[in-house]
């Protein structure tokens, strides 16, 4: 027999009630206990509450019933104070007389705890009943024994119709059926009653999960599984494509779309598609829970094992992440509330973890800004402890050491920070769209992608596949001639033939970004004319102090004796926003895109500049190449005219600003009447045309070099640069866009820069298409409305 | 810096005071808008703490805070009992054995606090409850030790606390016994935010 617990604030409150219950048990009694009051005086005590379970302990179990208030949380909280045990102990939200009557009518009968809960929440039904209350029960069910997963496909749903069909086709069975929604993590519900169902409020694309026990569960899942994929019958669910996020601005979906250039070949890897929330289909019984608490420390201690693994293998940035990530895997407060949530609610080990990380989360989201940033972190680590209890494959972009073609629902940002070009040949993703952030990412690493390839998830892992991303095309096992021919062109999909011109013969110069003496070996074997963007923030960054002359005329000279003889444009240091340094970026800065940044860290630090200069000097005068030398976020004329003079007192010839804010485009003519050459910083130039951050990957259709707004606040250089008949070049993303170049050709660009694995492409292209079709290719995209319009109009102009 | 076991015998002790002090001042707010036993309540389990520990005399953070989670359990009537038991309980464990906390680990064990009173209350901002108080002076204390010192994250929490409070009066409870007052129960302040922001300024004096 089961014990009971009466908890209430005021002892001659439950004294009377339990008074009043045992008249109705004549014969045996059910073992029952009080824990009202404190010292006396009204109000609860959970160590008493503690003590009285103690004392009416049972193997049948017990059932504890509260008044109100803080009767609920003493009663909670008691369970923490409770030595181990091996009988569950479940709280009631029934009412607390007429509950508590009717759980001891029916526990004196031997009832189980399950029985006896049932009959105690439902026992205001009759007073309800009596006085002609609407019945309104939403039972939450247990899960079944046997389960599918089902995703609905018709276009309202589980509404009323379908709903119906489904509790018609199982009444008649002998068996119990309970689904859940597994997007929204409701229910399970029993598949009883139609309204209960309709608490699960499923749309189309959800997926259900259906559970059922007894004898004819197998029936009963079938027949829903029947009507789930017959679409309850409605007539467009068959032929209806599945439905996907809902849509945003860009186009239409019209078949397999190659949104960055190049042909690889590879076996599919498919990313693991999120994870869903996990439900709790029932309570654990408690000899059960501490081996499943067990189960946390595990999965934490592994998945920490496996960051701290592979923080290892990295340095700088990357490794300081993962070694965050490692620790926040295995955070005391996580754990000890995932464990508490296991030990004394019976929750399952992934369900404990996902709700406290809930929880926390919405600790963290109450207080906004920096703190709510730490959400995506907590989220991360909690979809990896889960993946981990569950079996899963590690959620994110997977981990390989051979080459492989990434296959993707749609990839976040977030996704993408880990994506090492060396090892994944190629992106194909179901959504997407020309300037998805899939399409701008890929373009920048030099992957071939294609997207909207509605089947691409049916593809089965391991299946070798040839992307072409120009075509934008996927071929399951392709041929070994294809193979052969693809593979020969590894690395550089397209040859560069060492000369940039357009088709009539007009000469743009092609360069190389390089951001580190590493990289110089990449532009090399590119065959770049020479190197547009020379990044030094390496030098710099992940260290306290700033590095010496000589350590950096050492590093600079390495650079330019590569480039013997060519043209090699060095940007002086570009910290703050994205790449915080230790001596220069203030820590808080609420806004660092918008901060000290760029060239205004010389108000700051002017001897960092200087001697910076000195050294680039130093460097070129040893050496044979053409150095120019840069700033980065000019913003002000007196600012170009600092930098000049700064230049000059080092005795350095060529020197230009970047254009990345609207407010140099707009005063490039005063800017180029003191410096010799511009140079376009497409990316910010985006950011801060459009205000759109570039680190929120929901903004990246606003954040699109081919938003017309861009275009033209380019075009105001261009125009700048002819009239004062100094060169405009360009160094960003943009560039590496095969048909962005050449619009940018048509403005009058002189030499683009880009990341070597496009050169070949951009070479390609612009070989193809004459120096009139890029300047009507400029006009029509400027004069575009939108980004998609911009691209297409150049895109029937140079194709 | 680190916080001194000293100075957390002094933040209970001045707990212990202010509360005291401002029984009075409680048990109005709570008649007001409850039942009117917030000051007498908590006057009393500060009392039955502060003597646990005196006569008990623990020598790890872990073993006081504890001690005062059980004894504000067992001795707090009314939802102040089990939400500060709770607090306490949790800060106990988040601070482990130890008789002092580095300013970063002092954050994570009042988050951790924190934690246990979502936990075991399910507050949101805005419900009028000790929660609106005690989550801005938390995350107050947890930004301001990345630039300042431990004395001066204290004291913003202690204000941040205040200002939570002092917001109470103009919203709606939604939980607790005054949520069955709902709008009349505009216009008066929160008793358990009143004692949250003395909990706060007592640390900020236990290590001003």
């Amino acid at each position: 027999m089961i014990g009971i617990v009466v908890v209430s604030h005021s002892p001659r409150l439950a004294e009377a009630a339990v008074e009043l219950a045992l008249e109705m048990v004549p014969g045996e009694r059910p073992r029952l206990a009080i824990a009202a009051g404190v010292d006396d005086l009204i109000g609860t005590d959970a160590a008493r509450v503690a003590a009285a379970i103690t004392e009416v302990a049972s193997p049948d179990g017990v059932l504890v019933l509260v008044d109100l208030g803080s009767a609920v949380m003493s009663a909670e909280l008691s369970l923490e104070f409770l030595a181990p045990h091996d009988f569950e102990i479940r709280i009631t939200s029934a009412p607390f007389v007429e509950g508590l009557l009717a759980g001891v009518v029916r526990a004196a009968g031997g009832a189980s705890l399950d029985e006896v809960e049932r009959e105690a929440r439902g026992a205001l039904e009759s007073k309800r009943g009596h006085l002609g209350d609407p019945v309104e029960t939403v039972p939450v069910a247990e899960a079944g024994e046997l389960s599918i997963d089902l995703r609905l496909h018709n276009s309202t749903g589980l509404h009323i119709r379908p709903a119906s069909m489904v509790v018609m086709a199982v009444t008649p069975m002998d068996a119990t059926v309970a689904i859940a929604n597994l997007r929204t993590g409701s229910g399970p519900r029993v598949a009883n009653s139609p309204t209960s169902l309709l608490t699960l409020a499923a749309q189309r694309g959800d997926v259900l999960r259906v559970s059922a026990s007894g004898p004819q569960a197998q029936d009963a899942l079938d027949a829903i599984r029947a009507l789930v994929e017959s679409g309850f019958g409605e007539a467009d669910a068959a032929a209806a494509p599945m439905p996907e996020a809902p849509a945003r601005i860009g186009p239409t979906r019209g078949g397999p779309l190659g949104v960055s250039p190049g042909r690889a070949v590879g076996p599919v890897v498919r990313m693991p598609d999120p994870l869903a929330a996990p439900i709790l289909a029932r309570r654990l019984a408690r000899p059960a829970r501490r081996a499943e608490a067990a189960r946390i420390d595990k999965a934490t201690a592994s998945v920490a094992a496996a960051l701290r693994a592979r923080a290892e293998r990295v340095s700088g940035e990357a490794r300081e992440i993962l070694d965050a990530a490692a620790l926040m895997a295995v955070d005391p407060t996580v754990l000890s509330d995932a464990r508490a949530a296991v030990l004394d609610r019976g929750e399952s080990a992934e369900y404990a973890v996902w709700s406290t990380v809930e929880v926390l989360a919405g600790v963290f989201s109450a207080h906004g800004g920096r703190v709510a940033e730490r959400i995506a972190d907590l989220q991360d680590m909690r979809n990896r402890v889960v993946a981990e209890l569950l079996g899963r494959p590690e959620p994110g972009v997977p981990v390989q050491s051979e080459p492989f073609i990434l296959v993707a629902r749609d990839l976040a940002p977030a996704d993408t920070a880990l994506l090492n070009p060396a090892v994944c040949r190629a992106i194909v993703t179901v959504e997407g769209g020309p300037t998805s952030h899939t399409a701008i990412l890929s373009r920048s690493l030099g992957l071939p992608a294609v997207v909207s390839v509605e089947n691409a998830l049916d593809i089965p892992e391991g299946t070798m596949v040839l992307v072409d991303g120009t075509t934008g095309t996927v071929t399951i096992d392709p041929s070994e001639v294809e193979v052969a021919e693809v593979e020969a062109q590894v690395g550089f999909a397209v040859e560069f033939s060492g000369t940039g011109a357009t088709r009539d013969g007009h000469r743009v110069q092609l360069l190389a970004n390089v951001a580190s003496p590493e990289s110089v070996e990449a532009a090399l074997a590119a065959r770049a004319e020479g190197i547009g963007l020379f990044r030094t923030e390496f030098l710099f960054l992940d260290r306290a102090q700033a590095p010496t002359v000589d350590e950096q005329v050492a590093a600079y000279s390495d650079v330019f004796a590569a480039f013997a003889g060519k043209r090699v444009i060095i940007r002086t240091l570009d910290a703050g926003a994205d790449k915080p340094l230790a001596f220069v970026t203030l820590a808080d800065e609420a806004n660092p895109a918008l901060g000290i940044r760029g060239y205004r860290t010389s108000w700051r630090r002017p001897d960092l500049i200087d001697d910076q200069l000195r050294a680039i000097s130093i460097a070129a005068k040893s050496q044979s190449a053409n150095v120019q030398v840069m700033a980065p976020m000019i913003d002000t004329p007196d600012e170009a005219a600092d930098f000049a003079n700064r230049c000059a007192e080092q005795g350095l010839g060529v020197v230009g600003v970047m254009i990345e804010t609207p407010a140099a485009a707009i005063t490039a003519p005063e800017l180029l009447s003191l410096v010799d050459f511009v140079s376009l910083g497409t990316n910010d130039l985006a950011q801060y045309t459009m205000a759109a951050d570039r680190e929120v990957g929901d903004l990246a259709l606003l954040n699109d070099p081919w938003q017309p707004a861009v275009l033209r606040m380019m075009q105001l250089a261009f125009e700048a640069g002819a009239a004062a008949g100094k060169p405009v070049s360009v160094c960003g993303e943009a560039a590496a866009d095969p048909l962005l170049a050449a619009v940018l050709v048509g403005f009058g660009a002189s030499s683009l820069s880009m990341s070597p694995r496009a050169l070949g492409h951009v070479g390609e292209l612009l070989g193809t298409v004459s120096l009139s079709a890029c300047r009507r290719a400029a006009d029509a995209a400027a004069g575009a409305r939108t980004a998609q319009a911009a691209r297409a109009a150049a895109a029937a102009l140079c194709v | 810096m680190a916080v001194t076991f000293v100075q957390f015998m002094d933040w209970l002790r001045l707990t212990d005071e202010h509360v005291i002090e401002a029984r009075s001042e409680l048990t109005e707010l709570d008649s007001a808008i409850g039942d009117g036993d917030h000051g007498i309540n908590l006057s009393r389990g500060c009392a039955a703490s502060s003597g646990k520990v005196d006569s008990e005399k623990p020598e790890y953070l872990d073993d006081m805070f504890t001690l005062v989670g059980m004894t504000l359990v067992s001795s707090v009537g009314g939802a102040s009992g089990p939400l500060y038991g709770t607090f306490f309980l949790r800060f106990a464990t988040s601070a482990g054995h130890r008789q002092e906390l580095t300013p970063v680990q002092l954050a994570s064990a009042l988050e951790a606090g924190l934690a246990g009173v979502v936990q075991r209350g399910k507050p949101e901002l805005g419900d009028k409850t000790m929660y609106d108080a005690m989550q801005p002076a938390v995350l107050a204390f947890r930004n301001a030790i990345k630039t300042g010192d431990v004395a001066e994250a204290a004291l913003l929490a202690s204000r941040a606390a205040a200002a939570g409070r002092d917001a109470t009066a103009d919203l709606v409870a939604r939980k607790g016994r005054a949520s069955y007052l709902g709008e009349r129960s505009v216009g008066h302040i929160d008793p358990g935010a009143a004692s949250t922001a003395l909990l706060f300024q007592s640390l900020a004096e236990a290590l001003a």
